[in-house]
């Protein structure tokens, strides 16, 4: 029965997608010469932070200037493939604590994994940096580290986290961080109510488990929803709503096939997985996601959108009553590969561009 | 059977041999590792798993093994002609390292750590080289026959 709702939520989507109305915009460029721009954060008094992969931290000031030279402070980041500084995030009172929270690979080829920092940023470079978090095990190679990470109005966050490529099986290990969501305190430390708290062969920092490699986290403080998405190998990239210790599968369960066409599992579901709210196959390759709540396209408010890299473009998901009622590609005019998504504060949505010579967009309303 | 043609039908043959054969190991590798995550993998399951990747998985592995034995097999004959004996045992053990060379090549080239799963473990590289190993000992017997005198 929850298969043929989902079906007929497809269908349903299917013919909203065709009947979205058209929304103009234009595109403006705030920045560009970016290496490999990953992730954006508004400041309280304007301007913008944002990460570089090659490990750079970048200011866009108040009056939209980039500033030439990056911030200093941060962290030695393991560079190379897909590992590199990730998330940038500002703490819910950064107004008055400055705290400014860092995800990255960090380690050697050998042997490394995903950190997460936190520092006050005093408006020129990063101070009191503490590592608050390192995934365990330490893993070899340069793939899936997740990176993204979000606040919740408990006053912990989540962290997203990656399979490392070719240990998959272990994201069903709850003995390890590989493949899984995590939660913490602001510190670093473990929320008592933590799913798995009470097993003792398990991790204390988990929340979920059984993902393959999270890029996106998003909560929708509406409905009290936490939502992300990961990547899938070929096909099979997933929109999860994420229940507390709920395990989503992979790699028991994908709808993806691996890279060299070989099957991962015979099995699309199984008792005990959290199926996945919609999944994209072919995949898209999504690697950003916000839930647009601003004022200058009201058509978009309370919609998901979802930056994709293989697809190259934004994926709006239309919601109604938290349900996915319909996708629209958007961007695509662009043809570049889209890094991240954003919802500012201005009600503009912004956009980084996945290239050596990447860029910072802001998405307006047309005149 | 020209000596050229009796070389190729031998290398189509090794190619296919060493392929479909790796492609059946390389799907027991991964079902394997299900199973130890507590799956239930039935026959019909197994079956149809290893059916999908005959199709899904071989024009990709396929492409590797074809270019390996270009290379493996001539050398394999030239070291047989050196030695003047052993041509099965040299073939099979050219065709395995090939498929090692191979594999380190692909793992060095690709953006992801190791392209074949099944190869992750020592086990699974053993294997499939095993089944390289199959596919050149083929070749030998098929390059070397004696067609002509077999028939008459």
């Amino acid at each position: 029965m929850r298969r043929f709702g989902r079906v007929l939520l497809t269908i349903v989507g299917l013919s909203v997608c065709t009947t979205a109305l058209a929304v103009d915009y234009r595109f403006e460029t705030l920045a560009e010469g970016l290496d490999h721009p990953w992730s954006l954060a508004f400041l309280p008094g304007g301007g913008m932070l944002v990460t570089e992969r090659v490990g750079r931290l970048r200011l866009i000031e108040a009056d939209g200037r980039l500033r030439e030279a990056p911030i200093d402070g941060v962290p030695e980041v393991f560079v190379g493939g897909q590992a590199g500084l990730f998330e940038v995030a500002l703490a819910p009172d950064h107004h008055d604590s400055g705290w400014v929270y860092l995800s990255y690979a960090c380690g050697t080829l050998a042997a490394n994994t995903t950190c997460l920092d936190r520092a006050r940023f005093d408006g020129q470079r990063l101070v009191a940096r503490e590592t608050l978090f390192r995934a365990e095990p330490d893993k070899q190679g340069r793939s899936h580290y997740g990176g993204r990470l979000t606040f919740l109005p408990d006053d912990t966050l989540v962290l997203g986290l990656g399979d490392g490529f070719d240990y998959r099986e272990q994201a069903q290990n709850p003995g390890n961080h590989l493949g899984s969501l995590v939660r913490l305190t602001p510190a670093g430390s473990v929320p008592g109510d933590n799913p798995f708290v009470a097993a003792s062969e398990a991790r204390a920092e988990l929340y979920s488990i059984g993902h393959r490699n999270i890029q996106g986290v998003v909560f929708d403080e509406t409905r009290s929803e936490l939502l992300i998405h990961e990547h899938g190998p070929r096909g099979g990239d997933e929109l999860n709503r994420i229940l507390p210790g709920a395990n989503y599968g992979w790699p028991l369960v994908t709808h993806g096939v691996d890279y060299t066409g070989a099957r991962v599992t015979p099995f699309t579901e199984l008792p005990g997985f959290e199926p996945p709210l919609l999944h994209w196959t072919p995949s898209i390759a999504p690697s950003g996601m916000t839930l647009y709540d601003g004022e200058r396209f009201p058509e978009w408010r309370g919609d998901l959108f979802v930056s994709a890299l293989a697809a190259r473009q934004v994926r709006r998901l239309i919601r109604e009553d938290g349900e996915i009622v319909g996708q629209e590609a958007l961007f695509t005019e662009l043809g570049e590969r889209i890094r991240d998504v954003r919802s500012g504060p201005d009600g503009a949505l912004y956009l980084l561009t996945d290239s050596a010579e990447g860029r910072v967009l802001r998405v307006m309303p047309a005149p | 059977m020209t000596r050229r043609w009796q070389t190729l039908v031998a290398y189509v043959a090794a190619v296919l041999d060493a392929t479909l054969l790796g492609s059946i190991v390389q799907t027991q590798f991964n079902l394997a590792a299900l199973s130890a995550l507590g799956a239930d993998i039935s026959f019909s399951t197994r079956l149809a798993t290893t059916a999908h990747d005959l199709l899904g998985f071989t024009p990709l592995y396929g492409s590797l093994v074809a270019i390996m034995m270009l290379g493996a097999m001539p050398v394999a004959s030239v070291v047989t002609r050196w030695l003047g004996f052993g041509a099965w045992p040299i073939h099979a053990l050219a065709a395995a390292l090939g498929l090692w060379g191979m594999l380190l090549i692909v793992d060095a080239l690709a953006p992801m750590p190791t392209l074949i799963a099944a190869t992750r473990s020592l086990e699974g590289t053993l294997a499939m080289m095993a089944t390289a190993a199959l596919g050149g000992w083929g070749y030998a017997i098929l390059a070397y026959f004696d067609w002509d005198g077999a028939a008459g």
